[in-house]
C-alpha cells in the first residue's frame, strides 16, 4: 500500500529530550501538512516521557525554529525535525 | 606594495578539544583595524552550592553553524566597519566512525575554568568591535543550539540560558 498524504522524516532528539525519549534519532511517517502542535503530539505518541518538557521545547524544521502551536508545516521527505531544549551555549 | 583588500571573514568553528585564545585572536587581526575585541567564556566551579565536577557540552552542530554565521551577518548590518569575526564553541558530541563502519558517539567533556566560548571581533575603532562582541555573546545564547550538562558529585543538571528566546526564564 501507498500512504499517499504521510511522508517520512528524520526526528532528531538532543539534550534532555534524547534523554527522555531514550534515543537521538529516528524516521517518523507524520502527515505531509501537519500543525506544529499535532507534530509534537505525533512524537509524544511514540515517546510519552517527553510529555514533560512540552512547555519548554521548541521545533526546528530544516533547521528553522518552530514554536508549538497552530504554524501549518509542509513536510517533505527526508525533512529533518529536531526537538529543541531550552539552550545552554556560551 | 600592493596590499590585499583583506576580505572581512567569518571563522565559525566548533570543536572538542581545548579552545586557543591566540588562535582567535590572529584571526582577525587586520591592518585595517586598530581594535579587535574578545570574549571568553569561562566555567565556573560551583553552582548553587554544588560542586562542578566538569561538564559536557552537546550542540545540533549543523544548525549551531548556521545560527552563528547568521549572527554573524546580523553584526555586519549593525556595525558595516567590523572587519572579521571569529566564534570559537567547544563542542559537545562527536561521532567518530569505528573500522566496522558504524558511527560511535564520544561525549566531550570539559574541565573547570578551560574556555567554553572564544569571540573575537575586529574593527578600524574600537567602539564597534566592543558592542559587536557583546551583541554575539548575547544572541549565541538566546539561539545557538548548544546544550551544557553540569556533573555534580551525586547528579547532573542541563543549564538553561535566561536569554533562551522560547523558554521563559521563571523556572
Amino acid at each position: 500500500t501507498v500512504t499517499l498524504c504521510g511522508t517520512t522524516v528524520s526526528v532528531l532528539y538532543f539534550a534532555r529530550s534524547a534523554e527522555l525519549a531514550g534515543l537521538r534519532c529516528e524516521t517518523l511517517s507524520v502527515p505531509r501538512e501537519i500543525t506544529s502542535l499535532q507534530l509534537w503530539e505525533e512524537i509524544v505518541k511514540v515517546h510519552p516521557r517527553l510529555a514533560v518538557i512540552r512547555d519548554q521545547v521548541i521545533f526546528a524544521v530544516r533547521q528553522e525554529y518552530v514554536h508549538l502551536g497552530d504554524q501549518l508545516l509542509v513536510l517533505q521527505p527526508g525533512d529533518e525535525v529536531a526537538i529543541i531544549p531550552p539552550i545552554s551555549g556560551g | 606594495m600592493e596590499e590585499s583588500e583583506d576580505v572581512p571573514k567569518d571563522f565559525v568553528k566548533l570543536k572538542c578539544e581545548k579552545l586557543s585564545v591566540d588562535e582567535v585572536s590572529e584571526l582577525v587581526v587586520s591592518p585595517y583595524c586598530g581594535a579587535v575585541s574578545l570574549f571568553i567564556g569561562t566555567t565556573r566551579n560551583n553552582f548553587e552550592g554544588k560542586k562542578v565536577i566538569h561538564l559536557e557540552y552537546e550542540a545540533y552542530t549543523s544548525m549551531a553553524e548556521t545560527e552563528i554565521k547568521k549572527i554573524c551577518r546580523n553584526v555586519r548590518q549593525k556595525w558595516p566597519s567590523v572587519k572579521h569575526i571569529a566564534v570559537h564553541h567547544r563542542l559537545g558530541l562527536n561521532f567518530k566512525r569505528r573500522k566496522n563502519g558504524r558511527k560511535k558517539a564520544y561525549v566531550c567533556v570539559v574541565p573547570i575554568t578551560e574556555a567554553s566560548v572564544i569571540i573575537a571581533v575586529s574593527s578600524p575603532h574600537r567602539t564597534e568591535s566592543l558592542e559587536a562582541v557583546m551583541y554575539c555573546i548575547n544572541t549565541l545564547k538566546a539561539s545557538v543550539p548548544i546544550w551544557k550538562k553540569e556533573i555534580y558529585e551525586d547528579e547532573y543538571s542541563w543549564k538553561e540560558n535566561k536569554e533562551c528566546f522560547w523558554a521563559n526564564s521563571e523556572n
